[in-house]
């Protein structure tokens, strides 16, 4: 490959590095919205509470949708949790919601877990492009 | 304890007042043996506001049979080992040493183990006997999984798979897992605390056991024809027994004796958890989501036992939930045996007299299907009110 051929294709990888990059964001980055939390609120209460509880902690025997659940989560995108939730949950009738309810229902665990919320609502096609980080990046936490 | 305040307490001494006591003539012509005839037997204190715990749990059947074969994820090598169904305290050590052998085929220094009930921890051990270093990475430690919410009793052949699925090996691999197995548990027989323990258990029924069974109620769904397995371990199995109404200590017409074996789960996990530290063992708290992430552990040769979790995280259509409850009582250790009686299954554990709602003969498996995981109140105090009923026929201690 001649130089300049060799330069155009670098700044062209660099271009789309920067544009997958960009693409990419964090749980952190005001992901969904108060109003699609607080749906998704009910929508947990009728389908999720009886077992997981309306504080999210579990039981003996149920886990909890907090605490540990940050570090059994982090680490993949989002749409680890959102496949979950929508083919394994409720557990006695798996699979039984739809995308929507289930991304407000998503949404609503994030709320649970201290995520902040932000101006756009979170939709089932987002979900790979959201990184389940278990700080926001940069910060001190996520730092150490 | 006063001699005379046992045998007034015992079921014994309670059928003297209406059977033929030890020693007398109508004894002596007993068709069973005298010295074989059914001990003092104390009475379960069968009430419902002795229930202390109710445990439910869903069985990892799977309608292919258990998942034994090796996958390679990214540059690691992913043995298989779950989907044993109602059958996993019983064929765990069997399973372990077929599943160790494939992974040790790979010469492997580490091995890392998927789940931490009884067919990871029991993988996880053998791994270490083998030689390897082991790390368990788990979502839950032993007690809390769901291995320890099940009956926990020898049932090896319990629904293996479904007969239309089964692969055609299935019953002489099950027959090796089987006394692969039995041989394995041998050294915990008689280990102090009783971690693994053999009992007398008895059938009731108050019609004979060769009448036919009420026909099953209709069923919403097809019902499951299993794989057959066959008499194939009957040379370590205890047969069953019939007494005659003369030695027969119940107040029911027809009853039969076996022996049972089962598992302490206080005790027996204790042992399990001590020898995989006490060899070096390592447990990581993590969860998976899906298989690709196995890739990333440094260990390349992984045993993966997740039990029902393969339905998601392995994607594994083949699991079928099947849900199983049983109800926990107040421990009775002076109850050294178990009894069956209207589909109400009672043992006495070290931990709790334990029992459960076996749901009729015939028809569709009580819970096949049934993924919620929820305890039953209700359900627990029926299957509590069986016994007590049964309990409350016997005549009333007089003081």
């Amino acid at each position: 490959m001649r130089p300049n051929n060799i330069l155009v294709a670098s700044a062209l990888l660099l271009v789309l590095g920067t544009a997958v990059a960009q693409a990419r964001i964090s749980i952190w980055d005001g992901v969904y919205t108060e109003a699609q939390a607080e749906h998704g609120r009910t929508l947990y209460m009728q389908n999720c509470g009886r077992c997981h509880g309306a504080d999210l902690s579990g039981t003996f025997e149920i886990p909890p949708l907090i605490g540990r659940f940050m570090p059994y989560w982090s680490g993949s995108t989002l749409d680890a949790l959102f496949d979950y939730v929508s083919t394994a949950m409720p557990l006695d009738h798996p699979g039984a919601l739809g995308p929507a309810a289930n991304a407000d229902i998503v949404a609503f665990i994030l709320k649970s877990n201290d995520i902040p919320s932000g101006a756009k609502e979170l939709s089932a096609s987002q979900m790979k492009t959201i990184n389940f980080d278990p700080a926001k990046p940069g910060s001190k936490r996520a730092q150490k | 304890m006063d001699r005379r305040h046992l045998l007034k307490n015992s079921l014994a001494g309670l059928v003297g007042l209406s059977a033929a006591k030890p020693g007398t003539a109508a004894a002596q012509t007993a068709a069973v043996s005298l010295m074989d005839r059914p001990p003092k037997l104390l009475p379960i204190r069968a009430h419902p506001d002795r229930i202390y715990d109710i445990k439910c749990c869903i069985r990892p059947f799977r309608t292919k049979g258990p998942r034994l074969d090796i996958e390679h994820i990214g540059d690691a090598m992913v043995v298989h080992n779950y989907g044993h169904s109602g059958a996993g305290w019983s064929l765990s050590w069997g399973s372990a040493d077929m599943q160790v052998q494939k992974a040790m085929a790979r010469s492997p220094k580490k091995i890392a183990v998927i789940g931490c009930g009884i067919i990871g921890i029991t993988s996880a051990i053998m791994a270490q006997w083998a030689g390897a270093q082991v790390t368990i990475y788990t979502r839950e430690l032993f007690h809390r999984t769901r291995s320890v919410r099940a009956n926990g009793s020898w049932t090896p052949a319990s629904h293996m798979a479904l007969a239309s699925e089964a692969p055609s090996n299935l019953g002489d691999t099950w027959e090796r897992m089987t006394r692969i197995s039995w041989k394995n548990l041998r050294p915990f027989v008689g280990m102090a605390g009783d971690p693994v323990k053999f009992a007398d258990h008895y059938y009731l029924s108050d019609t004979p056991f060769d009448a036919a069974p009420p026909p099953p109620p209709p069923s919403p769904v097809p019902i499951p024809e299993y794989y057959e397995l066959g008499d194939r371990v009957g040379d370590i199995t205890a047969a069953r027994q019939t007494l005659t109404p003369d030695i027969n200590p119940f107040p029911v017409k027809y009853a039969q004796r076996t022996t049972f074996l089962f598992f302490n789960f206080s005790e027996y996990g204790h042992v399990l958890m001590s020898e995989f530290f006490a060899r070096g063992g390592k447990i990581v708290m993590r969860d998976f989501h899906a298989p690709s992430e196995l890739a990333h552990l440094p260990e390349k040769v992984i045993i993966n036992c997740p039990g029902y979790a393969a339905r998601d995280f392995w994607k594994d259509k083949a699991m079928v939930p099947h849900r199983g409850q049983t109800e926990w009582l107040i421990p009775q250790p002076e109850v050294n045996y178990g009894l069956t009686y209207r589909n109400v299954e009672a043992r006495s554990k070290s931990d709790g007299i334990m029992m459960i709602d076996i749901g009729a003969a015939g028809g569709l498996p009580k819970g096949y299907g049934n993924s919620n995981e929820v305890p039953d109140r209700a359900e627990a105090e029926r299957a509590v009110r069986v016994m007590e009923e049964l309990f409350s026929r016997f005549p009333a201690n007089p003081v």
